[in-house]
């Protein structure tokens, strides 16, 4: 399946957001994901299912004024 | 001394200066910076994860015992981005307030705002406070104050330019048509800066670039806690009128002769 990341194309095997986010590594509680434009919430992140050409923003907070 | 605190929406602080968290040699200058700041508030971006690079997370560095964290908009360029960013900030569970930026050039950095004001009207009808980064501009000002802006953000001078308060009049003027509070966000390179905006009667300053990239940021932190206490104080003291010629300050009776 394609899935455009943060701008990016990436070829993932995954079902559901849950999945996507453990095989990148990402700290469930430290990210905050967009879907084709759309906030998924936390709590939804398991029953969210994924499809090809998906976009996803993936987004945390880093240092800024 | 007494002095009655600064009112945003929900938020209360103690503490006139905002400070930022960009631009920091290390996260341990930062929280030297931040304590010495004696700053309630902090602001931070939000931006994409990458990937390549996993940075340490900045919030472990921020004392959110002390400090209160105000995600902003910054670089977003039009008024859909600065939205989906403020929803995004609040998912991560940040406060629900927006230090709202809306930029409309990029050598500039100057805020575009009329996309910002389409921002703030969709973020205040959502139920976030919102403070507007904008121009220092009468007009501006009033517009996001009637569009239900908690606090309006006039510039001093560009951002990160440190170039001070180039306009103190066009601050002034909108100082006292406000009826919310004004912050004054960006360039202010120095202490005395700050104390500019504040003895003109500003509700509060907000720097990031003149602390994070000085040449002792720990020391400069402290110069501007003490710049907008001082800046205050003036203020709330009130000056003494300036004059032409001069007003001895011994009595002119009695000098020998």
């Amino acid at each position: 399946m394609k899935l455009i990341i943060n701008g990016k194309e990436k070829v993932a095997e995954c079902e559901s957001l849950s999945d996507l986010l453990n095989e990148l590594n990402l700290k469930l509680d430290a990210v905050a994901v967009e879907l084709n434009k759309n906030i998924v919430h936390r709590e939804n992140f398991d029953n969210t299912k994924l499809r090809d050409n998906d976009k996803l923003e993936i987004v945390t907070v880093v240092g800024g004024g | 001394m007494n002095d009655e605190k600064l009112k945003i929406g929900k938020f209360e602080f103690s503490s006139r200066l905002i400070i930022g968290t960009g631009k920091y040699a290390n996260f341990d200058i930062m929280e030297k910076a931040h304590e010495a700041s004696g700053a309630e508030v902090v602001t931070v971006a939000i931006r994409r994860i990458n990937f390549n690079n996993k940075e340490e997370n900045i919030l472990e560095h921020i004392n959110k015992n002390k400090m209160t964290i105000l995600p902003n908009t910054a670089g977003c360029y039009t008024a859909e981005e600065a939205i989906r960013t403020a929803r995004l900030a609040k998912e991560l569970g940040l406060p629900e307030w927006v230090k709202l930026e809306v930029i409309g050039d990029k050598k500039t950095l100057m805020p575009d705002n009329e996309e910002t004001l389409k921002a703030a009207k969709v973020l205040v009808k959502e139920g976030f406070t919102v403070l507007p980064y904008t121009n220092d501009d009468i007009v501006a000002c009033k517009k996001f104050e009637e569009a239900g802006a908690a606090a309006v953000m006039p510039l001093g001078a560009p951002i990160g330019s440190g170039q001070g308060i180039l306009n103190p009049n066009n601050i002034k003027i909108i100082l006292e048509n406000a009826k919310v509070p004004i912050i004054v966000d960006a360039g202010v390179g120095t202490a005395s800066d700050a104390v500019i905006a504040m003895e003109l009667g500003a509700d509060g300053v907000l720097l990031n670039t003149g602390v994070a990239l000085a040449g002792d940021p720990v020391r400069m932190a402290r110069a501007m806690k003490l710049a907008v206490e001082s800046g205050r104080d003036a203020f709330l003291a009130g000056r003494i009128p300036k004059k032409l010629y001069a007003s001895a300050s011994s009595p002119i009776e009695g000098v020998i002769r």
